[in-house]
């Protein structure tokens, strides 16, 4: 179960109890404001500011008396019995003046029970009800008046018109006046008043935008051209006035017959609607528009319309240049979208001679390409050309744009979307609805096996555009608009309830279908051929739907769609995300298939967990940043709509559209982390300010454990390393060079570590890691940074995976920890007579510089040269994060070694001047020397990873294991493996816990080395500057070469076991020594740095 | 095909679920247009969701008909068609031989058919376009009309500037990797069209034949053919010599 809005709440109530109550966001429930905006159809920024009830009066005949101008208030008085009353709410936002007789209540204040009501029936009305939105730079004028009934009443003038309304006499511009009487007690009133004051004042900055939008509005034209015919031909220069665009059917004609449609008829009465309720921005609906609207729109109105009643005019008016902007600004770009909107430009209703032509198409093409550049997530979906084709019939670019937008973002949410989630989720409520409302028929599709879906999802996706004839569809797109999407699904459930005893004849989705089609074929047919009545003879098949849909299913409210749609979203969502992951594995090519399937899946999991959380977080850091202002707007919409809105906290989710599949290099540092635990960091940083809460939440079935808050950024989840050699890995499996990963970079990256079971190719792979340069060579740095990594690598020991729950660190058995220490005493010797050997026998990159004479020049300080050997197998520079949280301290033990000769030899590979590398066949060679090393390289290193096995819990007791180098060693051997994880409980992240002796010790171990190569290296440091600050003369010494070959040779017979004996002998004692010195101080610092830690997870619970 | 001579006057009949699938544009709906009216639309609507058709197929022994899902191809409709290749007995998994990137898709297809498909589903690899292609490539099925390919870019008559990209060759050596029966077809000219069809036909194993619907009630059919079941390589052997679709 998803529900990260509810973390987001715990989250909070932990951090600010009050908060959780007071704020939107906390809040399940729609948000007041998005319910607002949702009702009047009102833009994103747009929030309820004051609401008051309200009584509205519309006198009936006032602009016909328009002549007479001024309407004075007495007057107004005597008419009011005769005029139209509603009682409503009348609501202020930041530039809208809204009423509506529809149950509302949108303010903080009011009280929550109101405020979903809205979505219930609308009685034909729409959400919006009777009433008006009015746009706040549209309101010419606001007057008090005295009345007797009510304290305030406002007398308020509309512009009404476009721009030659000004210029013009007041008889078309300043006719339209409507009186509204607040009710509330005196200080509601004022305040209300105060408020919509200074929306005015702000609103006359807007006024400009407005007459551009309306001169582009047929209704402006209608109205203005009726006044001027009555004024006769004085004014010739009007009529000149440009007709506005109303579609492609101006040229092409419009779809049916305009006689039949009764075209000339609706305009004539739409005409006197809008001389008397005023037209586009100051519209005012009254019961008749909504039936003006039921009984179809004439075609030249309908863009109009549709734009009014989907509110995309508003989207409009906020931002009118908007469309060709972003066509000019993306000219010439390219895009997938415009390659698929290419493919179907010349296929989209086809039919229409519009289409046919270059002009059809060209505007087909600006709006879908200028769309999908504004929401390039939803970029283009089949299904939008067929309906932007048919907007275009009857309104112009720009309108057709914004209304495609309010389309994909408000009406249709999710039906475009990289995923077609919408689609899906929607096809289940429909199922789900006819099961409800027609159980018999529900059974016989079930039984006969017909796919429900395959029939109705054309319906939805293309709002039945190229399932009904045009005309008709276009009849249900008219109430669609204006009612919302809850028509589609009251069209689709009368259309089977109407066929529905022919269905129950269909046994099979060839006869289901068939009988559909023909339905539609039929729907100019009468619906009662044979009656005796003459009326209802006239009842056409599609009278008969319509009434059937809004009658009988009534009851299907925008409340029900959005009550099935989060009933039946996770199932959706989830079908997705398997049928993607499904796809996405095996699609990842054939190097994945060295990994296996279980294997596959847990990296797709992990992958887009990681990328998913990493997302989460920092969407929930700017939520927090802006939640007051933001957050409540947008976890409204998801209840709204059933689904999460445009920038909902679940736009991660694989299943919702498009989310990030690359992951930079922090993200695959904390891939890392959940999959080896040599990733975890060993100082995570301390937790900052108790404010910065961050719930995580992990969706993936893998991935789940139980976070609620925690205050790293890196989530719940343990703080990952930066090592030098992640980075190395990152940048290997980095093959596109993009400086990120894809899921196939890190599948293909995982299959050459851990696809392979041979040793050879592990150890050139490891190779190739530190060979920058891919010549084969690897130079002194290189051979310090391999040592370096290894040290890094194993640190945690390798058969563990990591167990970060606290309990894990309490646990620990009594086996003996002196034979952990042994072998992690013995890999460091390993890596101490690894570096030793690369040196000893690394080729000399110019044999001129190596000369017996540098030797005799340089010395390390009065180091014992073993010493330095040994501090040298970690010496690069560590960085910030790898750091142990010891500051440097100079090594100043030295114990002697008594092996002189070799030191000295080895000591040549000390000196910077002496350029050397070592290749392939020689770091085989040397890795082979080594047993520990050698098993490391044959399963330590890939078993390292934990795939799909890793979070089992089962595990976790055995493999928990920390710094246990012998596994390495003794990977093969179960037996092995289980011991030595008996003997060490699992501490989390390298923190030793308090009073952990031993174990503590041995960390010491591992992290005093590290340091202690760090000062070696500072040294080396030193000494290279001195060294050049002498200039030296470099002399050949191709005899050494000679006989270090001659020693590979010896090496490669095995001749080397003890020599390997003697290294390891003595690193060991020698790093003992430092090590359990130093290892009180060193764990007192860890305990601290544990205990913070333990805070933390003190918290989180 | 063997042919146990079973049939009786009216020849049994079954309905074989049949799914296309493909990327956009590659002509899946112009192939079915073609099989099923034998009509060619220059500019066809995108499907939508799926279109459905019906199309019997008369084989010597049986009569097949088919219920086509011709489905949408947009990369985003992709999850909707575990719901069309649901219960599928067969698929014709359709690439654009002038657009190599389709062939890919077409693979992806064909995996994803494999794996979550009804068991022994029978797959066909179409590469459709073929008269964009100049004329060399499979020899012996050249049936097609030159001359319908008037209307294309000029480039074509004139010097060879093949549209081709998808090579016959690589596509029926995956085919044949595969188990798929193979064909290069043009929806435009009907090269190849029936054959497919046809050749699907005769490679549905008669076990997984239901009973008919509706026709002539022969209720024991189905079975009474077991021994003559076909197995997928000949099929696609018997592909072009069997045709005798009632298209």
């Amino acid at each position: 179960m998803f529900n990260l809005s509810n973390l987001v709440q715990k989250a909070q109530q932990l951090i600010d109890p009050s908060l959780a109550i007071t704020t939107p966001s906390s809040d399940r429930r729609p948000s007041k404001a998005s319910l607002f905006r949702h009702q009047f159809r009102l833009p994103d920024n747009q929030s309820p500011l004051q609401e008051i009830t309200a009584e509205l009066t519309l006198s009936p005949h006032h602009t016909t008396r328009a002549g007479s101008g001024e309407v004075s208030s007495p007057e107004k008085e005597r008419e009011r019995p005769q005029g139209n009353h509603y009682v409503g709410k009348l609501h202020l936002s930041e530039q809208y003046l809204c009423f509506s007789t529809q149950g509302s209540s949108f303010l903080n204040t009011a009280s929550l029970s109101a405020s979903s009501s809205f979505t219930g029936q609308t009685h034909g009305a729409g959400p919006a009800g009777n009433g008006f939105t009015l746009p706040l730079c549209a309101i010419r004028r606001v007057e008090r008046l005295h009345s007797q009934s009510y304290m305030f009443a406002l007398a308020i003038t509309t512009w009404n018109g476009s721009s030659d309304a000004k210029s013009n006499q007041p008889s078309s511009a300043g006719g339209q006046k409507l009186t509204i009487q607040l009710a509330g007690s005196r200080i509601a009133c004022e305040r209300f008043c105060d408020g919509l004051k200074k929306g005015l004042r702000e609103g006359v900055r807007e006024v400009d935008n407005l007459r551009a939008v309306v001169s582009q509005c047929y209704s402006d034209w209608l109205v203005s051209e009726d006044a001027e015919e009555r004024r006769g031909a004085g004014n010739e220069v009007k009529k000149t006035r440009e007709h506005p665009d109303t579609g492609l059917g101006m040229v092409f004609k419009y779809p049916g017959n305009a006689r039949k449609l009764r075209d000339a008829t609706k305009i004539r009465l739409w005409r006197e609607y809008l001389r008397e309720n005023g037209r586009n921005a100051t519209l005012i609906r009254q019961p008749t528009f909504h039936k003006l609207i039921r009984v179809g729109l004439p075609n030249r109105l309908r863009g109009e319309i549709w734009e009014l009643t989907s509110g995309s005019f508003f989207l409009r008016l906020q931002n009118p240049r908007l469309f060709t902007e972003t066509l000019a600004k993306h000219s010439g770009r390219e895009s997938l979208a415009i390659d698929e909107i290419e493919k179907d430009l010349n296929r989209s209703l086809p039919e229409y001679p519009g289409f046919q032509s270059e002009e059809g198409i060209g505007r087909l093409r600006r709006v879908l390409t200028a769309y999908s550049w504004t929401n390039e997530e939803v970029g283009y979906c089949q299904a939008m050309n067929i309906v932007v084709a048919a907007l275009l019939i009857y309104m112009s670019e720009t309108q057709a744009f914004f209304l495609l937008s309010v389309l994909c973002d408000r009406l249709l949410p999710g039906y475009y979307s990289q995923t077609m989630y919408g689609t899906l989720l929607d096809q289940r409520v429909f199922e789900s609805l006819v099961e409800k409302t027609m159980p018999i028929l529900w059974d016989h599709l079930v039984k006969s096996d017909v796919q429900l879906s395959v029939v109705s999802l054309p319906w939805f996706l293309s709002l039945y555009i190229n399932s009904m004839p045009l005309i008709f569809a276009f009849r249900v797109l008219d109430v669609f608009f204006l009612e919302g999407p809850k028509v589609l699904f009251q069209i689709g459930l009368a259309i089977l309830r109407i066929n529905g005893e022919e269905l129950l004849d269909a046994t099979d989705d060839g006869t289901f279908i068939s009988v559909l089609k023909s339905y539609f074929a039929r729907l100019d047919d009468s619906a009662h051929p044979r009656s005796e009545n003459p009326k209802l003879r006239a009842v056409t098949r599609f009278q008969e739907l319509m009434v059937v849909a809004f009658k009988e299913f009534a009851g299907i409210t925008q409340n029900t769609i959005s009550e099935q749609r989060s009933k039946h979203k996770d199932a959706v969502l989830e079908n997705i995300e398997s049928f993607a992951k499904r796809t996405s594995i095996r699609n990842l090519g054939p190097e994945s298939k060295r990994l296996s399937t279980n294997d596959l899946g847990f990296l797709y999991d992990r992958f887009y967990g990681v990328l998913y959380e990493r997302q989460q977080r920092a969407e929930i850091l700017q939520h927090e940043a802006e939640r007051r202002a933001k957050s409540g707007r947008i976890r409204a919409t998801e209840i709204v709509t059933g689904i999460a809105g445009q920038s909902a906290v679940e736009m991660g989710r694989v299943a919702l559209g498009p989310s990030p599949t690359q992951m930079d290099y922090d993200a695959f540092r904390e891939f890392l982390a959940g999959i080896a635990k040599w990733a975890v960091t060993d100082s995570p940083s301390p937790p900052p300010e108790p404010n910065g809460d961050k719930p995580s939440h992990s969706y993936f079935g893998n991935s789940t454990r139980n976070r609620s808050v925690s205050f790293s950024p890196w989530g719940s989840g343990p703080e990952p390393a930066d090592h030098e050699f992640m980075r190395r890995l990152f940048r290997r499996w980095d093959t596109d060079m993009n400086d990120t990963l894809s899921l196939q970079n890190v599948v293909t990256g995982f299959a050459q570590v851990k696809g392979t079971k041979d040793i050879m190719s592990n150890i050139s792979y490891f190779f190739e890691l530190y060979d920058d340069d891919g010549d084969g060579r690897v130079d002194r740095e290189g051979i310090l940074r391999i040592s370096e990594a290894l040290l890094f690598l194993s640190r945690r020991g390798f058969e563990g995976s990591l167990s970060s729950s606290p309990s894990m660190q309490d646990f620990q058995s009594g086996s003996s920890p002196e034979r952990r220490e042994n072998r992690d005493e013995q890999f460091l010797s390993s890596i101490s007579a690894f570096i030793r050997r690369c040196f000893e026998y690394a080729d000399p990159d110019h044999s001129a510089n190596q000369t017996i004479a540098s030797l005799d020049h340089f010395s390390v300080g009065t180091d014992d040269e073993e010493e330095d050997l040994l501090d040298l197998s970690h010496p690069s520079p560590l960085s910030p994060h790898t750091k142990t949280p010891l500051p440097l301290i100079p090594s100043t033990t030295n114990p002697l070694s008594p092996i002189k000769e070799k030191a000295q030899k080895a000591n040549l590979a000390l000196d910077p001047n002496n350029p050397l590398h070592i290749t392939l066949p020689t770091f085989r060679m040397v890795i082979l020397a080594d047993e520990i090393l050698e098993h490391f390289f044959e399963s330590g290193f890939s078993s390292s990873f934990r795939l799909h096995d890793a979070p089992l819990p089962s595990h976790a007791s055995s493999s928990s294991n920390l710094t246990t180098f012998s596994n390495a060693g003794r990977a093969g051997t179960p037996g092995a493996a289980l011991a030595a994880g008996a003997s060490v409980g699992g501490a989390s992240a390298g923190v030793v816990p308090p009073g952990k002796g031993l174990r503590g010790m041995l960390d010491n171990i591992v992290s005093d080395g590290m340091r202690v190569a760090a000062e070696v290296k500072r040294r080396m440091d030193e000494a290279q500057k001195e060294m050049d600050r002498e200039a030296r003369v470099g002399r050949e010494d191709e005899e050494e070469e000679e006989e270090e070959r001659g020693r590979d040779g010896e090496l490669l017979e095995g001749a080397e076991t003890a020599d390997v004996e003697i290294g390891r002998g003595v690193a060991g004692d020698l790093l003992g020594v430092p090590g359990s010195v130093e290892g009180v101080g060193e764990a007192g610092r860890q305990r601290s740095a544990s205990e913070a830690s333990r805070k933390v997870v003190e918290f989180e619970r | 095909m063997a042919d146990p001579g079973a049939a009786s006057a009216p020849k049994p009949s079954s309905s074989v679920k049949l799914v296309l699938l493909g990327e956009a544009a590659v002509g899946k709906s112009s192939l079915v247009m073609r099989f099923v009216n034998n009509d060619f639309q220059e500019n066809k609507e995108p499907t939508i969701g799926a279109a459905f058709l019906t199309q019997k197929c008369n084989l010597p022994t049986r009569t097949i008909k088919f219920e086509i899902w011709d489905t949408a191809g947009q990369e985003r409709f992709a999850s909707l068609a575990p719901m069309y290749y649901r219960n599928a007995q067969a698929a014709l998994v359709v690439y654009d031989i002038t657009k190599a990137s389709s062939l890919i898709k077409a693979q992806h297809w064909v995996a994803e058919l494999q794996r979550q498909a009804s068991p022994g589903i029978v797959i066909a690899l179409v590469g459709n376009k073929f008269d964009l292609a100049s004329t060399t490539a499979p020899s012996d099925a050249t049936s097609n009309g030159d001359d319908a390919d008037a209307t294309e870019e000029q480039d074509e008559e004139g010097a060879e500037t093949d549209a081709r990209k998808v090579p016959t060759k690589t596509a029926k050596a995956y085919a044949d990797e595969e188990g798929l029966l193979f064909f290069e077809t043009s929806a435009k000219t009907g090269m190849n069209v029936t054959e497919v069809f046809t050749a699907i036909a005769n490679a549905i194993p008669e076990t997984s034949l239901k009973g008919s619907r509706g026709v002539g009630g022969q209720t024991s059919l189905g079975r009474q053919e077991d021994s003559a079941r076909v197995n997928l390589t000949s099929g696609r052997d018997a592909a072009g010599p069997n045709g005798g679709c009632a298209c």
